[in-house]
């Protein structure tokens, strides 16, 4: 594993990377410990949606990342908000560094680059995005279900707050005994 | 002549498993040549129960998604909902926070110890170690009052002090388990069978591990040298100098298979051991919580708005959460949640390939599998398909039972 950069230097090359496409960044200090005090620094950055792969690879290029979690927010509105978050440097003492990228997706237009063929152990964190938000991954092989059954309506997705959310889903989700019974053709 | 190709289903009830989940094989004789992984058959939706409740009833919802470790994701989110909320947790909290998360860790690695030595077949072990087990849910009992979902953490400190008295049986443990463990690691790590079944199973490489993006003693035994407690310190453990435990550390060189992973854990039992020590020896005076009022820690997180990322080393990997808080709610408006086991079971398939039939138990159980973890509304209804509330359940049940006794002949 590469040895540990500073927040800074880690800033200075994905600016020199990513130019415009970086809108915001921000320094993160928490203090951690009791006797013996200490701060660690987090980065988050925001950025425009159509560099996302752009910035992956140069975090690939910084270090063999870890993936923390690729989570989405729906406030209801026209965009979903996606945040991916990477640990740079991890297995050194206090040298972990977490990078968060954040960006606005218009819900018309879903789709992003698969990170699949950089990290296999991406796939699983794709597909429930894939199957709980609606979002397409281009270049996702295996783009079964995860979490939720086969047979899961389409265009139904329990993390959306808007008319694709889960008012209906229930229904879906557990067929009564007296559906059941109605299938089979007892009374 | 082709070879004819058959189709074994595993699970998802099954005796290997010990929750629901799917491996379906196809093999050619004994060697599996096709594999898939299918989840999902428990999925409680918690996340989203998560975001339609108050922070604090969150926190106590969060410590049921684990069956096994009910602290490991409270103790994610606590340190979560602090720095999103910038609240800091009294010293003394804090270490009493550490003490807990590291007997939990030591009484998660015995019952690996005895699950995995069941799945090889080896009963007496499996009731040898749980046995051994004992005395530490009874020490979490005597400074919980539980032995599962101790509902002892809070926002911004623990909700229970260790008293004067805890300290003598707390030390009395340490000293039982120091035993303990070593009988342990000369049972595991010296038996002939145990080493023959284990040596070259499941075998991860570093490579692999990384890419496969495995975490905790499953990364660790590939020799990667991952540990939250080490890469990004936290409450006491950020006062001592935690060093992830791996094999070259310890024989030389890191071969990522079955009999590593158990190396791993029986050694970082003893590290474990160490740091309650510490803190039994070191627990700083003081109070418990930064804000003891309830009604005044809700009404600050509806003040607040924030969010953030936090990661605890269960004792299976690292748990990591991340919360929003939007300043208009009670709870947290978005929450996210990763167990371990959600990254480690993508390792089973490229681990079962070319594997045997009867490996299939070991590769499923060296990662200790936490199928609640990952799945995580449970909807219940009636016959008539309506949906029952908490409140009709309890009800039903009285009822019930009230009609047994009737039945039974048995007074009130």
């Amino acid at each position: 594993m590469k040895e540990p950069m500073s927040v800074e230097e880690v800033l200075k090359k994905l600016q020199e990377t990513l130019g415009e496409a970086l809108l915001s960044h921000e320094v993160r200090e928490y203090t951690m410990g009791v006797k013996r005090k200490r701060t660690y620094r987090e980065l988050w950055i925001t950025i425009k949606p159509d560099a996302f792969r752009k910035t992956v690879e140069a975090i690939f290029a910084l270090d063999y990342p870890h993936l923390h979690f690729i989570a989405g927010e729906d406030g209801g509105g026209e965009t979903l908000t996606m945040i991916y978050s990477f640990g740079v440097f991890h297995t050194h003492p206090w040298g972990e560094l977490s990078i968060t990228i954040k960006f606005d997706l218009p819900k018309d237009n879903l789709v992003l680059p698969t990170i699949t063929d950089l990290m296999i152990g991406a796939e699983t964190n794709e597909r429930e995005i894939r199957e709980m938000l609606g979002v397409e991954f281009e270049g996702l092989k295996n783009k079964r279900h995860l979490f939720l059954p086969d047979d899961w309506p389409e265009g139904k997705y329990p993390w959306r707050r808007d008319e694709y959310g889960v008012e209906d889903m229930i229904k879906h989700t557990h067929r009564s005994v007296n559906e059941i019974r109605k299938m089979r053709g007892e009374e | 002549m082709a070879k004819t190709q058959y189709y074994v289903p595993v699970g998802p009830i099954h005796p290997a498993l010990k929750e629901p989940i799917r491996v379906e094989a196809k093999v050619e004789g004994e060697k599996i040549v096709e594999v898939d992984v299918k989840r999902g058959f428990a999925h409680r939706g918690i996340e989203y129960m998560g975001m339609k409740r108050n922070a604090i009833q969150t926190l106590y919802l969060s410590e049921r998604i684990c069956g096994i470790c009910s602290i490991s994701h409270p103790y994610a989110f606590v340190v979560t909902a602090e720095k999103a909320l910038g609240i800091e947790a009294p010293p003394r909290a804090q270490y009493i926070r550490t003490i807990i998360g590291e007997l939990e860790r030591i009484h998660s690695h015995i019952l690996w110890l005895g699950v995995v030595a069941h799945e090889m077949g080896f009963d007496s072990l499996l009731f040898w170690t749980w046995k051994g087990r004992e005395r530490l849910l009874d020490i979490l009992e005597l400074l919980t009052g539980n032995r599962i979902n101790y509902s002892v953490f809070m926002i911004g400190g623990v909700r229970r002090d260790i008293k004067e008295s805890h300290i003598k049986a707390i030390k009395d443990m340490i000293s039982y388990y120091r035993t303990f463990n070593q009988e342990m690691k000369d049972v595991f790590l010296s038996d002939p069978v145990y080493k023959a079944r284990t040596r070259g199973v499941a075998q991860l490489s570093k490579k692999m591990a990384l890419e496969l993006n495995a975490v905790g003693p499953v990364a660790r035994a590939a020799g990667v040298r991952m540990d939250i407690r080490q890469d990004i310190p936290y409450d006491a453990y950020a006062d001592i100098d935690v060093r992830a435990v791996v094999p070259q550390d310890i024989v030389g060189e890191a071969r990522g298979d079955a009999y590593d992973i158990t190396m791993v854990r029986l050694y970082e039992i003893d590290q474990s051991l160490d740091i309650i020590e510490y803190c039994i020896d070191e627990l700083p005076e003081g109070k418990l919580m930064a804000i003891p009022n309830y009604v005044a820690l809700l009404a600050k997180i509806r003040r607040t708005q924030g969010e953030a990322i936090g990661a605890h080393e269960a004792p299976r990997g690292e748990v990591i959460h991340y919360l929003k808080f939007d300043g208009k709610m009670d709870g947290p408006s978005v929450w996210k949640v990763i167990a371990p086991s959600y990254n480690n079971i993508n390792t089973w398939a490229p681990l079962l390939l070319g594997a045997e039939v009867a490996d299939i138990p070991i590769v499923v159980a060296y990662i200790d599998p936490c199928m609640c973890c990952n799945d995580r509304i449970a909807v219940v209804r009636d016959e008539d398909g309506r949906i029952i509330d908490p409140a009709t359940l309890h009800r039903k049940a009285v009822e019930k039972t009230r009609k047994l006794r009737e039945e039974l002949g048995v007074r009130e």
